[in-house]
Order: structure tokens, then sequence, then C-alpha cells
């Protein structure tokens, strides 16, 4: 009899988290996209009274929240596709050549993932003082290419390896060539990896802070960089309005990976589903 | 098949990238982490002599605290994330439709891939003086300015994309263990939470350590939710390397905490992960 009651009693507890922890994620962000709404000219309690678009205006109308989105811009679809040319043709070597030390040409390449980001933007801003460059594009650059480049090996890694090897000996069977098997079989098959590798890439740009902040130079910083600043110095809600904008990315670049890979092969299949 | 010339023009590219933009760059901080440093200058002289002193230094208490907090707060937020995010997975991997899997896994995305701006602004709007602070420092008897309730501010930062990582992560292993056994051991008399606790948790071991170690890491090198979070009271050693860069420019003494956190990331990250494969994955 106990140990029914025990096992009820833990069935709710169990749903009881669950239920709290969904509420601790979600609440948060629903707060903020209500708050960027709010009619109030200044940052008052929540809930907002009335609601107004004016924290929108606000946004798109201050050159230095639409400097840093534009920087933001650039540098993420330079960043990205730097770092995915360079991703994809190292992904290939890995995966279809064997020499020695391949195992820790790999490791090093994956690594700038887990080295902080602070010691990334740091070294960096050290070297570059080293060297004589003190402007922002060339340094934002540097970081953001070094930060998303692994992301691009990795995900462009993990498509070239799902391919079976036989579909390119049979085409080479069939006549082909090395290169037309490559360009014809290979490429096709692993383009789902390097989009969803450009698409981590751009995505991580977009987000950095950590790298950025050691790297921006007056004139040239990103928009997460400027909206630390707003954070830290000013109380308004434009920082809500550039929340809601930024989510907006985020909600579109989950629709593309979704569309483009599937959002269940992100977490694989398993064995055992129910 | 072997490295051919083409091959190895193909490496070219991103072996460059990591040359010119980490190795030589972590080279250069190693070199100035040894540079004695005036107070006043910005960065050491040129010719500034090689010293120990900025390694020494941080045997300090003051500097060690910093290290312990950032791991004892990690640690916290590690573990919490991982008990919250267990039943999560537990749920869309054995008790969802495929629909509802399907909405839960994009949620659990979505919530990952939050910018950390979105999320740090969106966690200060709830739980700052706008939102329930003053309703639970009430609850919780303290102070909404004191170290507890910033500490609390903090840890829950890290908890909001802590949980849903760790869910990912675990719904993977989840998917992997045969849901026979644990109804084999409700079948032979063990209530269904002896089950749990007795296989289904024992069985997931190898996917909650790998779970832990990515939430750790991740916490050991947090930057953004101890700086707008913790506003000053709540510092992890990726804000002592930038307040050595911001503040005071002693670039040999960032340096050396430079070398000493990514020494003791990457001992964490590829000893545990050493560990963990050869003693539970391999068997």
């Amino acid at each position: 009899m106990l140990q029914r009651y025990i096992d009820h009693f833990g069935a709710w507890a169990v749903v009881g988290t669950i239920l709290l922890t969904v509420t601790f994620l979600i609440a948060p962000i629903i707060v903020s996209i209500l708050m960027s709404f709010d009619a109030r000219s200044y940052l008052g309690r929540f809930p907002p009274t009335e609601f107004s678009f004016h924290w929108y205006a606000r946004f798109f109308s201050d050159s230095y929240y639409l400097t840093g989105l534009k920087t933001s811009l650039i540098i993420a679809v330079i960043a990205a596709s730097v770092s995915t040319c360079a991703g994809v043709c190292a992904a290939i070597v890995l995966d279809r050549y064997d020499f020695p030390g391949k195992q820790a040409l790999e490791t090093i390449f994956l690594s700038p993932l887990v080295i902080p980001a602070v010691v990334i933007g740091f070294s960096l801003l050290l070297f570059f003082a080293l060297i004589g460059v003190f402007q922002g594009y060339p340094r934002l650059l540097a970081g953001h290419i070094i930060i998303t480049f692994p992301y691009a090996v990795r995900t462009t890694l993990a498509g070239l390896t799902g391919i079976r090897k036989n579909l390119t000996e049979a085409a080479m069977t069939l006549g082909a060539n090395e290169r037309q098997a490559f360009w014809d079989v290979t490429f096709p098959l692993a383009r789902t990896g390097m989009v969803a590798g450009a698409v981590f890439a751009f995505a991580f740009s977009m987000d950095d802070v950590a790298v950025s902040l050691f790297l921006t130079s007056p004139q040239t910083y990103t928009l997460p960089v400027a909206m630390v600043s707003m954070m830290r110095t000013n109380f308004d809600l434009t920082i809500a309005a550039a929340s809601v904008i930024l989510m907006l990315f985020t909600i579109g670049l989950i629709i593309i990976l979704d569309v483009i890979v599937g959002l269940e092969r992100v977490i694989g299949g398993g064995v055992y589903r129910s | 098949m072997k490295l051919s010339r083409g091959a190895i023009l193909l490496l070219v590219p991103g072996v460059g990238i990591l040359l010119a933009f980490l190795v030589l760059p972590l080279a250069n901080v190693v070199e100035e982490s040894f540079r004695l440093f005036e107070p006043g200058r910005i960065g050491a002289a040129k010719d500034a002599p090689y010293t120990f002193f900025n390694y020494a230094e941080l045997i300090n208490f003051t500097y060690l605290y910093y290290f312990v907090e950032t791991a004892r707060i990690g640690f916290i937020a590690s573990i919490v994330g991982l008990i919250l995010g267990f039943p999560i997975a537990y749920v869309i991997a054995r008790r969802f439709t495929p629909m509802w899997r399907k909405i839960g896994v994009g949620f659990l995305i979505g919530i990952m891939f939050l910018s950390t701006l979105v999320r740090v602004y969106a966690l200060q709007l709830t739980f700052g003086p706008t939102g329930i602070a003053k309703f639970l420092t009430g609850l919780l008897g303290v102070s909404m300015n004191g170290r507890f309730y910033t500490e609390l501010v903090v840890i829950l930062g890290l908890l909001h994309y802590l949980v849903p990582i760790a869910a990912i992560t675990l719904l993977g292993t989840i998917q992997n263990v045969n849901p026979r056994l644990t109804e084999a051991a409700q079948a032979l008399g063990a209530p269904r939470w002896m089950a749990h606790f007795t296989i289904t948790i024992p069985l997931c071991v190898p996917g909650l350590l790998s779970a832990f170690l990515i939430s750790f890491t991740l916490c050991l090198s947090a930057f953004v939710v101890p700086m707008i979070l913790g506003k000053g009271k709540v510092l992890f050693v990726s804000n002592l390397i930038y307040s050595r860069f911001s503040e005071i420019a002693n670039y040999p003494s960032g340096s050396a905490i430079s070398i000493i956190m990514l020494i003791l990331s990457l001992m964490i990250i590829y000893g545990v992960t050493y560990l963990v494969t050869t003693r539970w994955i391999k068997h």
C-alpha cells in the first residue's frame, strides 16, 4: 500500500517538476516579448498596462543599434562563408584520406569548441596588438572565423561519414573518374551537412559576445556588444525590442534547420523509442 | 586513400586559419604571461624581463576564490540541470506521440539556440526588480541586492541553457535503454520508483556523465551570464580575465589567468572524457 502511495506521489512530483521547469524556460521569454510592446516610456514593472510599438520605433531609429546590426550581419555572412569553405575542404580530407596524425588533426580542428571564448578573444586581442592591427573589421572577422570553423568541420564531417563508401565505388566502377564521382555523387549527398554547418556558423557568429567584446573598435561593434553596453548603462526597453528581433532570427534558423536536416535527425533515432 | 598533393592543398585553408587565429595568438599569450607588468602601462613593455610573478600571484586567496566560486556555482547548476532535464527527456522519449515529440524537441532546440543576450535580458526582466524579485525575496526572506539572491539568479541564468542541453543529450541515451528491462523489474514486483532508480537511471549513467561534462564545461567558461546577472557580486574566471583587459590593462596577468583556465578546461574535458569512455562506454 505504502509503495503505491510513493509511486503516486512520485509521479505527481515528476509531473510537477516538469511543468515548473517548462514554465521557467518559457515565462522569461514571454515576459520580455510583452515588455517590448510596453506603451510606458520608462522601464516599469511587469505586466505592461497598455501596448504600443514605440520601443521598436526607437530601435529602428537609433543608429547605434542599426550600425551594430549591420556589422553583425556582415561579419556573420563573411565568417560563415569562410569557415564553411575551409571546413568543407578540411572535412573532405579527414573523411576520405588516411594519414598519420589524422585523429590529432581532427581534434585540433575541433579544439576552438572547447577553448573558453574569453581566452580566444583575449589571445586575439594581444596578437593583433602585436602585429599592429587595430581596425574592428579584420579583428572581429578573425575571431568569428575561428569560433565558427569547428561547427563547419563537424557538421560536414557528420554529413560525409553518413554517405556509404560503396556509392562512390559504384560510380567509379561505372566509369566515373574520382573527380566526377565526387561532384556527382558525394557532393550532392553531403550538401545537407554543409548547409547545416553554414547555418550553425551564422547563428553562433550572430550570438557571440565573449570574443567580440575584446575585438570591437569604437566604430565597429556587433549588435550583441551594443546591447551589452546598453544593458549596463541604460534602463529602457529598446533592448527588449532588440531581443525580440534576435528571437525572430533564431526561429528563422530553426525552421531552416528543420527543412534542410529535420529536427529529429539532430537528436538521432535511437533503438528503443516507444 | 593515401594523402595526395591535392588533398594537402585542401587542408591549407583550415590549417592556415587555425595557425593564424589560434595557435600563434595562444603562443603569444604564453609568452606574455611570463612578462613583468608595470602598473599604469597598457600591457607589458616589449623588452620587459621574464618573471613567474603573474602565476605566483594567482596562488593568493583572492584569486583562488574566483576559481573555486566558478567551479562551485558551475557544479550546482550542472547537477540541478541534470535533475530537471532528465524527466523532460524521459517524457519526450517514452510518453509522447511522434507529433508531440517533434514539438518537444523543437521547443528544447529553440530554447537552446536562443541568443545568450536575449536569454540573459529576459531573465533580468523576470527575476529583477521589474519582475518577481520582490515576491521571491520576500518568500525566501533574503535581500534583493544580497549575495544569495544574486547567486540564485546567476544559477537560474545558467540553468536556462543547461536544462535544454541536458535534456537533448539525455534524450539520445534514454532512447537506447530497453524499456522492457524496467517493465520486467515492475512485473517482478518492484514499485515504479524503485524500478527507475535501480534499472533506468543506472543504465543511463554514461549519458548522465556526458551531459554533466558538457554542462560543467559550459559553466566554467560562462561569461555573459555572470557579467550581466552577477551584477559585479558574482564573478567567474572569464570575468576576471575581461576585467584584466578592460579595467587595468594588465595583459600579463590576464594571460596567466587565461593559460591556467585553458589548461584546467582542457584537463577536465579530455581527462574526464577519457576516463568516462574507458570506464563505462567500452563495456
